[in-house]
């Protein structure tokens, strides 16, 4: 008896969260696409940002740093989103722990903005450890990004897997290369 | 001069002859500490499991002792070579700096005790504590090994008549005392163009004692990576001065003063980026260690004693580098620490009943450092009391004590210790001790204001944390919008405290001693770095400390000796280890740690099964030796490997913590060997060879050369009975 009432209890919510998709994602038949890349970051506190937009998956230039065509920016540990003192874009960003690969659902609320440019909402040093010995940065692991993107209607999934310095000669490296995974969901549902 | 004696001895002769037989009992101790230590005598007298003299055999703290006799026959001039070979003693590397970019680790190397950090082991030099730890770490190198009569090592919280420093224990290096006459030379030669000379002389003239020693060593240094410029270890020179003198001012008075200089000097040349061009710099480091220390021991009776003693030690190190090109200073720090201790200790024996010792004395230390903020002064005031029973025909022995120390920025600090030792029959001594241990925290912790000009991040101690970053803000340098609040009116630091308990058997019989113990330390306010929640308008961090961490230590050691034929003796030890912190497996329980492969870069949950531990720490470490003698044709051998377990070396995978093979410095044996012959009845040629495998680790274990050969030439004189009185 209980068992029964659990199933259509089940079923009911799987009806009604079909219904609800339906009515808002935009009926194209695009799959989530995944993809590691390298983003060439400047090591600086002063020279530009790397900007990057999850829909075409690529660096974007500076010039279009007053856009919504990216979604996040890097300089050496600054972590951008594209909104409110950050850019014009409606970008958010949830960092949660757990295994990239088992969170397939992102969540609906609870993303944090760029209110001003000292309160971010990722916090320096939240995100990777700086080991003094070997002057590295190592992204921490079990560390997943979740955003709504800057266009405010797409969800992608993003993890960190490696920071290192590009090769270089003299005191301090001037470049950092991030190696991150992602997950973008074109058909702007919030599940990969 | 003569005369001025020969009067006083008129004096005093009715008394004279009871000062000699102490004198004679305490030549015939010293004799028997040269004479055997290694298998545990029971004759052997060690003073710094109780702070005053006990036999080796009813000591009821782990103690390990080395000898005069083998350290010279160990051949090596450092001290931290004779410890190292010692079962449960691992000489560790900073966890702060292993050798930058193939620069020595600039902070030194240092003695890990039961998986603790250097700086949790007291390092003492007759029995007055050593000043001027860099990043924790006594330097060791300040020691020269050719007068000292006997190293003895307490494991174990000893905070309960050493105080601060003696979490993980207690290293007392003991120097020669005014003997009969003799005069000494050593001449030392070994690989890397490195020199020693030796000169001591000992003599005792009626009431007066001396004992003089001078040493200088200087070595070329030696390279483990041509690629980089600069050597691995910059050339050096040492000078090592101690001058003792006892007088016997009365039978009843005798006064000790030692004094102490050492000095040293070494280059510093390395390669740098000035205005974002190479460019090499040059310039020198000079440390100076200067102790004096005077004594009154007074007996008071037959069974009782007063010592009346004040100690000063002062350790200054200055470095500096120019830029070769232009001249150019290019940089430049200071250190200057010293500390005061007067102290008054009382003993009183009941011979087979009881012994008592108590005392009570400040320690006030000063230090002005180039990285701290200021000039800084702290004083304690300490008192401490222990008592020994002898019971059940004195099979059973029961030690309690506690020391209470009370330092100027925190409350009174209470540290007891229980010991008992059961000797059921001849062969079997079961021991169990527990202790308190504490160390208050340090002139770093409190006062260090370090900013790292080469990468940009800054470290503050917690004393100096509100001010600085005041200034900081001032001086538009912080993070705009930081709110620096929470840290202007920041409580201090408490001291760390550890509860440590060993169990100890041992069995001698005849040609066999066998030793086995277990121990266990918690470790509680472990003092930590972390990371203020802003940083600096360079984005880079700014570090602090606070008391966060919760540590335990717990392992098995087990050390065997046997006397194979007359001349041959076989000897080894083994050391488990486990050293965990309790926070991290906390986290693993509640699934809140993950890790990263290496290979494919994706992160999963930590199990228990993947932590290895905290870093620097081997699971395993051993030693074996085996010593050749042959008194009658004056020839000994003494061949010892020592193997150090693989050890966690720094995180790689994104978790702060050691739990991946690629993780771990590999292990590694050490094989020395040294061979004497003497020659005539003055002198004795030794040869010898370290590291025989050539083992090297340029980047994380840079302090150990390659094979390394020596050769040592040693004249004595001895002249027992010129001056010996009726």
């Amino acid at each position: 008896m209980k068992n029964r009432f659990n199933f259509i209890l089940i079923l009911a919510i799987a009806l009604v969260f079909t219904a609800c998709q339906k009515d808002e994602a935009t009926p194209v038949a695009v799959p989530a696409f995944s993809r590691t890349q390298t983003l060439t970051v400047n090591f600086s506190a002063t020279k530009p940002f790397a900007f990057f937009g999850f829909k075409d998956s690529a660096l974007v230039a500076n010039t279009d740093s007053t856009t919504a065509k990216w979604d996040f920016g890097l300089r050496l540990t600054t972590f951008l989103v594209n909104s409110n003192a950050s850019g014009p874009g409606k970008a958010g960003v949830i960092l949660q722990d757990g295994i990239f690969a088992n969170l397939n659902t992102a969540p609906t609320s609870g993303y944090a903005y760029d209110t001003t440019s000292t309160k971010l909402a990722i916090k320096d040093g939240s995100w990777y450890d700086y080991n003094s010995v070997s002057r590295s940065l190592v992204p921490k692991a079990g560390k997943v990004f979740f955003f709504r993107t800057a266009d405010g209607a797409h969800y992608a999934k993003m993890q960190l897997l490696a920071v290192d310095y590009a090769p270089f000669t003299g005191p301090t490296p001037s470049q950092l290369l991030y190696k991150f995974q992602y997950t973008y969901q074109p058909n702007g549902s919030n599940s990969f | 001069m003569k005369f001025c004696i020969v009067k006083q001895m008129k004096k005093t002769h009715y008394f004279f002859s009871i000062v000699l037989a102490l004198f004679q009992l305490q030549a015939i101790a010293q004799q028997r500490v040269f004479k055997d230590t290694l298998d545990g005598s029971s004759e052997t007298v060690v003073v710094t499991a109780n702070r005053s003299e006990r036999k080796m055999g009813n000591v009821a703290v782990p103690v390990i002792l080395i000898g005069k006799k083998t350290i010279s026959q160990t051949g090596s001039l450092r001290i931290q070579d004779i410890l190292q070979e010692q079962t449960g003693i691992v000489i560790v590397n900073s966890a702060l700096g292993t050798s930058l970019n193939g620069y020595p680790n600039p902070f030194g190397q240092g003695v890990q005790m039961l998986g603790l950090d250097p700086a949790y082991t007291a390092i003492l030099l007759d029995g007055e504590p050593l000043v001027g730890r860099n990043a924790g770490i006594l330097k060791l190198g300040r020691l020269a090994t050719g007068n000292i009569k006997q190293v003895e090592i307490v494991k174990g919280p000893s905070s309960s008549l050493y105080g601060s420093e003696a979490m993980a224990g207690v290293i007392n290096i003991l120097t020669d005392m005014p003997a009969k006459e003799n005069i000494g030379f050593q001449l030392h030669h070994a690989t890397n163009n490195t020199w020693g000379g030796t000169l001591s002389y000992a003599n005792r003239i009626h009431k007066t004692g001396i004992q003089f020693f001078l040493n200088r060593l200087s070595t070329d240094g030696y390279d483990l990576d041509p690629t980089i410029y600069g050597k691995t270890v910059d050339p050096y020179r040492d000078w090592n001065g101690q001058l003792k003198i006892t007088q016997e001012l009365s039978n009843k008075l005798q006064l000790l003063v030692s004094l102490r200089n050492y000095d040293a000097k070494q280059d510093n040349n390395y390669q740098i980026f000035y205005q974002n061009l190479p460019a090499i710099a040059s310039g020198y480091t000079t440390e100076t260690d200067r102790s004096a220390f005077a004594q009154f021991k007074w007996l008071l009776s037959s069974n009782s004693k007063l010592y009346v003693r004040g100690f000063y030690d002062r350790y200054t190190n200055e470095s500096f580098v120019n830029l070769d090109k232009t001249g150019l200073r290019f940089d430049e720090t200071s250190f200057d620490q010293s500390v005061f201790k007067p102290e008054i200790q009382y003993e009183k024996n009941r011979p087979g009943k009881s012994q008592y010792v108590a005392g009570f004395g400040s320690n006030i230390e000063m230090i002005d450092a180039s990285r701290y903020a200021g000039k800084q002064n702290l004083a304690t005031v300490y008192g401490f009391t222990q008592k020994e029973w002898y019971l059940l025909s004195q099979k059973l022995t029961l030690i309690a004590g506690a020391r209470i120390d009370k330092r100027t920025d925190f409350d009174l600090h209470l540290s007891p210790r229980l010991a008992m030792a059961y000797k059921p029959n001849a062969h079997w001594k079961f021991t169990a001790s527990a202790g308190w241990g504490f160390k208050a925290p340090d002139f770093r912790h409190m006062y260090l204001n370090f900013y790292n000009a080469q990468i940009g991040y800054s470290l503050l101690g917690s004393a100096t944390l509100g001010q600085e970053l005041g200034k900081l803000q001032q001086q538009g340098l912080l993070q705009a919008g930081a709110d620096i609040s929470p840290y202007t009116n920041a409580t201090g630091l408490k001291p760390e405290t550890s509860f440590g308990m060993h169990l100890g058997a041992k069995y001698t019989s005849g040609k066999l001693v066998a030793e086995w113990g277990l121990f266990r330390n918690n470790i509680s306010n472990l003092i930590d770095v972390y990371a203020l929640p802003f940083t600096r308008t360079n984005s880079l961090p700014i570090y602090s400390y606070r008391n966060v961490g919760n540590v335990f230590t717990q392992g098995a050691e087990m050390d065997l000796s046997y006397q194979l034929t007359k001349q041959i003796r076989l000897s080894g030890g083994y050391q488990f280890l486990l050293a965990k912190d309790k926070q991290v497996l906390e986290n693993i329980d509640n699934d809140l740690l993950y890790k990263r492969d290496p290979i494919t870069l994706q992160s999963s949950l930590l199990t228990r099964q993947d932590y290895v531990g905290l870093a620097n720490r081997s699971k395993h470490s051993l030693n074996a030796k085996v010593l050749y003698e042959e008194p009658t044709a004056g020839f000994d051998a003494y061949f010892r490997a020592v193997y150090r377990g693989a050890f966690g070396f720094m995180d790689k995978n994104g978790n702060n913590i050691i739990d991946n093979e690629s993780e771990l410095t590999p292990g590694y044996w050490m094989l020395n060997l040294a061979a004497s012959k003497t020659i005539g009845s003055h002198l004795r040629v030794q040869i010898g060879a370290e590291n025989l495998l050539d083992y090297t680790n340029p980047v994380q274990l840079s302090n150990i050369p390659g094979r390394t050969y020596f050769i040592n030439l040693n004249l004595n004189i001895h002249q027992p009975t010129k001056h010996k009185l009726p």
